[in-house]
């Protein structure tokens, strides 16, 4: 039995690797997934993080001396030009007479807060004013002789434990997405072409013809397909690795670092997916009816996993997700880039899922091929 | 030796095979011969164990297909119609394939391989992909595969369409040298002189089931007819789906 699957799986990667157009795309995908995240990681982060001088339009300046001094110390000053950010500081007009009078003198902030790169220079704009108000305030009960601590009734101190990587939780999301996804996507136009295209073009008839079992045909078939999926996941992480090195993390405070150890876990957790994945989409593939309705099948089938990814990367309903299949392996490999502990339990159960779904989509593809209806396509 | 022994099948509304019987003898050609949609490929997928009968068995050397199918195609060689080649393969290497899928050890295999190509003179081509190739480049290929084992029973689903003049030669000095051997040959066809030609045993049907069966000589014998022709079209009635 070994040998008939393994002169078949021979068969199906030489024909496989022969077919160009799909190992293009999965080329195409290990290396431009990796670098297209890089571009935008850099460029996210330039957008998200506060320049170190921060130039905003600043309106009566004249109105509010100290204020400007205040804040230009802390470099957030006026500025003209493209560098400005679209943030807007207006002093009102009766500040000064309200300050000396010992009464609470009006600043606006007008900036739009939806934009997300501007969130980070309007907290810290927001943050600089609310110190400049209790330093002042301070001023005015020394004036009355009152202890300042008075007006502190807790003191709130954070101590912020994140480790520079573990800060990184949602970029590391959306790194461990593209490398597990492309367990999905790399060898897709493969496994339509071996079980959709092998039946349109009607070898699969004579293939069925011959003294074999269907089940010998769809291990093979799911053999090739998965050790693609392997490759194409080593070209990514390998990619990645490479690529990563050019995203300037130093403006986060975090690092995304894929090491050697990285990738050899990556590829045993990554196994029993891309088995999973391959009998999937070869399942699949001979459910539909011909290549082209397989292709749009396949797509559409391929939002499952790739909403088990989101919902990692996103955080949602970590609790179960947690323990479903691809979620639990992504968390275990986003952990293992964190340097933390990886959850044993978890990612056993997940992967031991994993395994039986790619159980069950193999009988039933190999159950299919014995009905007439799936072989000639009906 | 292939035995069809009472079969029905109903593909959609069409009762495709209704009570089909013959047997196909080892050392002898025999000819499945009827007009286009007489239910001749439906038959030979039901003796590769393709289609399932509703009714009835197919049998090769006395295993049934349906409950043995591994067993039973052992000893089958099968030119499919159409021939489902491997674009992007050799016709070395799909040879080569097959022969290790019907049992062969790679070097045997290997072996037997070139020999066949030689014997089909299509050593020029053994090594460039099927991609492009003729019609007849495209059906010496399945030939090959059909025969590479040197199976007992060799089914061929109409053999000689596109073939010129010359592999039309080969196919059929190959087809005398099997049965010469003492294999069981079965083909379907319309082509009247290639069955007149070649076939001992002509199994003439049509809509599904055997109208006529004997030599061609003897089917003359039994119209009144002076050729093979003439004699199939008065056993059927009438002249639809017959190439000349």
């Amino acid at each position: 039995m070994m040998k008939l699957i393994s002169i078949l799986f021979k068969k199906e990667v030489l024909d496989a690797s022969r077919d160009k157009r799909s190992v293009m795309a999965g080329l195409y995908y290990c290396i431009g997934a990796p670098i297209l995240m890089c571009v935008l990681f850099t460029v996210m982060f330039k957008q998200m993080a506060s320049p170190e001088a921060l130039k905003i339009t600043i309106k009566n300046a004249h109105n509010a001396p100290n204020l400007v001094q205040f804040l230009a110390s802390k470099e957030i000053e006026h500025g003209e030009g493209e560098e400005v950010k679209a943030i807007t500081l207006e002093i009102s007009d009766d500040y000064q007479v309200n300050m000396t009078q010992g009464k609470s003198a009006t600043v606006f902030i007008i900036a739009d807060k939806s934009e997300q790169k501007l969130r980070a220079s309007i907290n810290r704009l927001e943050r600089n004013l609310m110190l400049y108000n209790s330093e002042v305030a301070s001023l005015r009960l020394v004036a009355r002789g009152i202890d300042p601590t008075i007006a502190r009734a807790i003191d709130v101190q954070t101590h912020d434990q994140a480790t520079p990587t573990s800060k990184g939780g949602f970029v590391l999301g959306i790194a461990t997405l593209s490398i597990i996804i492309s367990l999905f996507y790399a060898a897709m136009g493969m496994a339509i072409d071996s079980s959709a295209g092998e039946r349109e073009r009607n070898s699969l008839q004579l293939l069925l013809s011959h003294p074999i079992s269907t089940t010998h045909i769809v291990l093979a078939k799911v053999g090739a397909i998965a050790g693609f999926s392997i490759i194409a996941l080593i070209l990514t992480t390998v990619v990645s690795k490479f690529a990563y090195n050019m995203v300037p993390w130093e403006m986060m405070g975090f690092t995304v670092i894929i090491d050697f150890t990285f990738i050899v876990t990556a590829i045993l957790i990554g196994l029993p997916i891309a088995l999973m994945s391959a009998s999937l989409l070869i399942f699949i593939s001979f459910l539909a009816k011909s290549f082209k309705e397989a292709q749009s099948y396949v797509a559409m089938a391929l939002f499952i996993p790739v909403m088990m990814s989101m919902a990692t990367t996103y955080d949602i309903a970590t609790d179960i997700m947690q323990w479903m299949p691809i979620a639990a392996q992504q968390n275990a490999m986003i952990e293992i880039i964190k340097g933390n502990a990886i959850p044993v339990t978890q990612l056993l159960l997940s992967s031991a899922v994993t395994l039986g779904l790619f159980a069950i989509f193999t009988y039933l593809s190999s159950r299919m091929l014995k009905s007439e209806k799936v072989v000639f396509g009906l | 030796m292939i035995q069809v022994d009472n079969l029905y099948k109903k593909i959609g509304e069409v009762n495709a095979l209704d009570g089909l019987s013959f047997t196909a003898s080892d050392g002898q050609i025999t000819g499945l011969l009827g007009p286009n949609g007489a239910g001749k490929t439906t038959c030979l997928r039901t003796v590769f164990g393709l289609l399932q009968a509703d009714k009835g068995h197919a049998t090769i050397d006395n295993i049934d297909v349906a409950k043995e199918p591994t067993k039973a195609k052992q000893q089958l060689g099968l030119f499919p119609d159409p021939c489902g080649l491997y674009e992007r393969m050799t016709p070395r290497e799909y040879t080569q394939f097959y022969a290790q899928l019907s049992g062969m050890e790679p070097k045997a295999a290997a072996a037997a391989t070139q020999t066949v190509l030689e014997k089909l003179q299509m050593l020029d081509i053994a090594d460039r992909r099927c991609k492009g190739f003729s019609q007849g480049q495209r059906m010496k290929t399945a030939l090959a595969q059909a025969i590479v084992h040197k199976p007992t029973n060799i089914v061929l689903d109409e053999p000689t369409r596109g073939l010129d003049v010359m592999s039309t030669r080969v196919l059929r000095d190959l087809l005398l040298m099997l049965k010469a051997q003492g294999h069981c040959v079965l083909f379907s066809s319309h082509v009247m002189q290639e069955v007149a030609a070649l076939c001992d045993h002509v199994v003439v049907m049509a809509k599904g089931k055997v109208v006529a069966q004997g030599s061609p000589q003897s089917l003359c014998e039994q119209t009144g007819k002076t050729s093979l022709e003439e004699a199939f079209i008065t056993l059927i009635g009438t002249d639809e789906g017959i190439a000349a």
